[in-house]
């Protein structure tokens, strides 16, 4: 079996839940607990993709939440082989600091591959992000996820979907 | 400049326990060299030279060696937060970890505050958001609220009307129609008796009829279960119609009855004409019913697709606070006293309404009211805008311009008819008779501004019926219109004398020189 190492980072406002996503994918686990991230927290997880006959290690920066990044936001970044945007899907100003994100990386490092998760979709009496919104944003991001780090919908789907991203562009480079 | 060595010391020493430094230093493939300083809190201790450091230092996985980086606040499995710097040195990297707990532990719970300040803040705002709206839908509910107790309020009034007024007009002709049926089954009745009662009690079902077909009208509109049959019409004959059927009735309260018809109004329209008809009988009787003195005018326009139709009257008008309420069901304005349901307006409206036209009306307390009909009406396939008339149109000249009354009086109903066609349409009211007694009777009864006197009348004749109006005290003009050959002594009693058959033209003219 193939074996690969990727740096992929996690990005999005403050708050909108990406600690909580990195817990649920790697530890399958999830605090109620609002814990504010300073720096950056690095973890690691493996994904087998069997019919590929290839094992993939991510390792994942989860970056402290910003609606912009400054220099040191940015060395965090160097290296990264994918992204992860998180936005809060109960208030819907996260998605406008994660295109804002978005924007920037991709002005310093160029197109890399990516997925949106829209979090939170456990909240339905708060949930904000409309239809006509949704759509919009498939427009933008292609892979667009309402994920729920409490209940653990689609987060899953949603990584192994950036490490397929990864694997397809790293063999098209190749 | 060189700090002393004792401070040098002191601070090397503080540094070195504060922040525990390991360093190692690793090749372009990430492999260990060598290493120096306490490596046991960021778990690298036990890595051997020549070892991959990506796997144990997975922070290193996608990093460039080649460049001097710093990077703070940097928390990986079993490693405590340490500050990491890469400083290059040719084709090898030193690898610098600072331990930063501390440091971390404070900013931390900062920025965990403030975090958590911002979230509360959008939260509130959110909330704040959310009570405007709130009050907003309060202060929307309220007013639909308000609106349907107000609703509910004019139905409960117009119910209440409505049974005070089946109480009153309903009962006053079914009294009538009771007593005089009493009267009739009396064996002491005379037949002139029975003849007066079965009259009135005809009478009294003809307006118990109309008083039910009118509430029948308006309830079927509520419903809206009215609907128009389009079809074409001759719309002069339709007006010519009603105008005859009213101008009798105000002939008979002593008011003028004129009626002036646009001359490019097309003869054939596309619409519902019974619908129309009943509009224009419900203005004119209203009209005709609330004018004590004067007259009611029909006007009627056709401009660019819509049929204007004005009744104007010199009644005793509608206040401004009043003209709103007369267009619903069961008000009168002032005049409650009128008989009536108090639905002609209103099912003018809902008729006019459904045709896809407008009701106005104009009008002062003391000066009379004119309302007007606005209808989207089509002209008739193959309608020539030339209209077609039997009898040419008076001149304008000699239309009259204010209320007149005119009494005709003539045995022939063909002269009746054709002296009616130009009167009307010069705007006078008119009064006829058949006979010289009845002439003289509705002379002195309603005091036409002229009479029109044929004198081979029945009766005393028409030469002897005047000299009685003089004798009596009438003093307006009395002019002859006749085919018998009379005398200068009988023709000094008239103020001028026409010979049949005259020019109606010139007749007309003549009326409108001695009336004006």
């Amino acid at each position: 079996m193939i074996a690969l190492t990727s740096k992929v980072c996690v990005v999005g406002d403050f708050a909108v839940g990406k600690t909580s996503v990195v817990e649920r994918f790697v530890n399958n686990q999830f605090s109620e607990k609002y814990l504010s991230t300073v720096g950056v927290k690095i973890d690691t997880k493996e994904i087998e993709f069997p019919d590929r006959n290839m094992a993939q290690k991510l390792v994942i920066w989860d970056v402290a939440g910003s609606d912009r990044f400054g220099n040191t936001e940015f060395v965090y970044l160097r290296g990264a082989s994918g992204y992860i945007f998180v936005a809060d899907g109960t208030r819907p100003m996260t998605l406008g600091s994660v295109d804002s994100l978005r924007e920037q990386i991709t002005e310093q490092y160029g197109a890399t591959p990516a997925v949106l998760l829209v979090n939170k979709r456990d909240l339905v009496g708060d949930w904000e992000v409309g239809e006509e919104r949704l759509q919009q944003l498939r427009e933008s991001y292609s892979d667009v996820f309402l994920t729920s780090a409490k209940s653990g919908d689609d987060v899953e789907r949603a990584i192994q979907r950036l490490a397929e991203k990864i694997i397809e562009r790293d063999l098209q480079e190749a | 400049m060189r700090l002393p060595d004792s401070v040098a010391g002191f601070l090397q020493t503080d540094f070195l326990s504060q922040f525990r430094p390991f360093c190692f230093l690793v090749d372009s493939d990430f492999r260990l060299i060598e290493c120096w300083g306490d490596g046991s809190w960021c778990g690298l201790e036990q890595v051997g030279k020549g070892a991959d450091l990506r796997g144990a230092a997975p922070f290193l996985v996608g990093m460039d060696l080649g460049v001097e980086q710093k990077l703070e606040f940097v928390q990986a499995p079993g490693l405590a937060v340490a500050h990491l710097y890469l400083v290059p040195k040719g084709d090898r990297c030193y690898v610098i970890l600072l331990d930063a707990s501390a440091e971390h532990g404070m900013l931390q719970e900062k920025q965990q505050s403030m975090n958590e300040l911002r979230l509360l803040h959008a939260r509130q705002q959110k909330l704040i958001e959310r009570q405007r709206e709130l009050i907003s839908e309060l202060v929307e509910t309220r007013s639909e609220l308000d609106n349907l107790r107000r609703e509910a309020e004019r139905v409960s009034a117009n119910k209440g009307r409505f049974i005070a007024m089946m109480s009153h007009e309903f009962r006053t002709p079914l009294a009538s129609i009771l007593n005089y049926s009493e009267l009739a089954l009396d064996s002491a009745a005379t037949s002139n008796d029975v003849q007066k009662s079965i009259e009135t009690i005809t009478r009294s079902a003809r307006h118990l009829t109309s008083l039910v077909e009118a509430v029948l009208d308006d309830a079927t509109l509520d419903a809206g279960h009215v609907q128009l049959v389009q079809q074409d019409f001759d719309i002069r004959g339709l007006l010519e119609n009603v105008a005859a059927m009213m101008a009798p009735l105000a002939a008979e309260k002593g008011l003028s009855f004129a009626t002036f018809v646009d001359p490019d109004l097309p003869s054939q329209l596309h619409a519902d004409d019974v619908r129309l008809r009943q509009v224009l009988i419900n203005l004119l009787s209203n009209a005709v019913k609330f004018t004590i003195d004067g007259g009611v005018k029909l006007t009627a326009t056709y401009n660019e697709g819509r049929l204007v139709v004005s009744v104007s009257d010199t009644g005793p008008g509608i206040s401004v606070d009043d003209q709103e309420r007369v267009f619903q069901a069961f008000e009168r304005g002032d005049g409650q006293g009128s008989p009536g349901a108090g639905l002609g307006l209103t099912i003018t409206l809902r008729l006019v309404e459904l045709m896809g036209g407008e009701v106005s009306l104009d009008s002062m307390p003391g000066e009379g009211c004119t309302v007007s009909v606005h209808v989207p009406v089509a002209q008739a396939a193959g309608e020539s805008r030339e209209p077609v008339e039997i009898l040419p149109t008076p001149s304008q000249d000699s239309i009259a311009t204010k209320p007149l009354s005119i009494l005709i009086c003539d045995d022939d109903e063909d002269m009746v008819a054709l002296v009616e066609h130009y009167l009307h349409r010069s705007g006078y009211g008119l009064i006829t008779s058949s006979g010289s007694a009845e002439a003289i009777d509705k002379t002195l009864k309603f005091d036409p501004d002229l009479v029109l006197m044929d004198c081979n009348v029945p009766g005393v004749g028409g030469v002897v019926a005047a000299r009685v109006l003089r004798e009596r005290g009438y003093e307006k003009p009395i002019v002859a219109l006749t085919a018998s050959k009379l005398d200068d002594d009988e023709k000094s009693v008239f103020t001028k004398f026409f010979r049949k058959p005259a020019p109606m033209q010139d007749l007309l003219n003549e009326i409108k020189r001695l009336t004006h």
